[in-house]
């Protein structure tokens, strides 16, 4: 699959508001317009099997499959006790959930940096850093969550 | 203070892990960092995990141990840190990197004629020197700090 171009940290600077996934200590930030809604973890379907999801939503009449990703963006295959939601992602190309411990807005006055290039493994969502206070967050997009489960559904085909 | 010759310069001998030294130009090594602060940072070669935040900046945390060996150990609890500063490009502004190290660093003068091969164990040396050179006993690598922090590992 083709891979979605790097986002530039120009393009991050102009998006007004972050939304903060907290997964498993480690804090994703996305677009905040990228969040559809967020749902009840008792409104995954676990019946609705997609590659590598835990399940689907039913909303608006489609069905949206929901990811379970550990901190570090590993596929998991249950849902921690630590998880409460799930979010809804669209960007008008891709739809997706993913189930989440915690999620808050995260106005745009952080400060984003770059991913220093020694640290940039290809086909990694990670877009830019953000400084939290005193903690760290790790910016991407719904467009590069996508990929990456593109590649692992593609590989898990290919075994 | 010393003059330096054509034939003479400055370095700094770094403890990047147990028995794995090489060295930096003086110029290069700009500040020691005792207790850094590191941030882990997902998704990352697993020889540069986390990042040190130094005057409004983030800059990369190399484990040259870690890729000399191939792996990462447990967590080290690292006292202390070498901000380094290189040129990506001719004309651009200096950037920064943080080799993570075991000990604190030995400044020597180096002569060309200690000039020597690089160590063939562990065989990483040559992603990271430029070349090489004697003391007493000890082939000491110079290390590639723009190859290193612009990206050039993660290639090889």
């Amino acid at each position: 699959m083709n891979q979605p171009a790097p986002i530039t940290l120009a393009e991050l600077r102009e998006i007004q508001l972050f939304a903060g996934l907290t997964l498993d200590g480690y804090r994703w930030l996305l677009p905040q317009a990228e969040i559809y809604s967020l749902e009840s973890l008792l409104d995954i379907d676990q019946e609705v099997r997609t590659p590598h999801g835990i399940g689907a939503v039913g909303f608006r009449g489609e069905w949206w499959p929901v990811y379970c990703l550990s901190g570090k963006m590993q596929v998991l295959r249950h849902i921690p006790d630590s998880r409460r939601t799930c979010v809804l992602l669209d960007n008008h190309a891709d739809r997706l959930g993913l189930i989440c411990d915690q999620v808050e807005t995260i106005a745009a006055d952080q400060r984003l940096l770059e991913l220093p290039a020694c640290m940039k493994l290809p086909g990694s969502p990670l877009q830019a850093l953000a400084l939290l206070n005193d903690r760290l967050g790790c910016v991407t997009t719904t467009e590069h969550l996508a990929a990456l489960l593109a590649v692992y559904a593609e590989n898990s085909h290919g075994c | 203070m010393a003059v330096e010759s054509s034939w003479e310069s400055n370095a700094w001998v770094l403890a990047l892990g147990d028995q794995l030294y090489a060295a930096v130009g003086e110029r290069e090594l700009i500040h020691l960092i005792e207790k850094p602060i590191l941030l882990e940072v997902p998704l990352s070669p697993y020889y540069c995990q986390q990042v040190v935040l130094w005057n409004d900046r983030l800059l990369p945390a190399m484990d040259l141990s870690a890729w000399l060996q191939g792996q990462r150990e447990n967590a080290s609890d690292w006292k202390l840190a070498a901000v380094v500063a290189y040129q990506p490009a001719p004309g651009i502004m200096p950037n920064y990197g943080v080799l993570l190290l075991a000990g604190i660093p030995e400044r020597l003068r180096v002569a060309d004629t200690q000039a020597c091969y690089l160590p063939t164990h562990p065989d990483g040396w040559r992603e990271l020197a430029l070349s090489c050179f004697r003391r007493g006993e000890d082939a000491i690598p110079i290390l590639d700090i723009p190859h290193i922090f612009t990206g050039g590992l993660l290639t090889s």
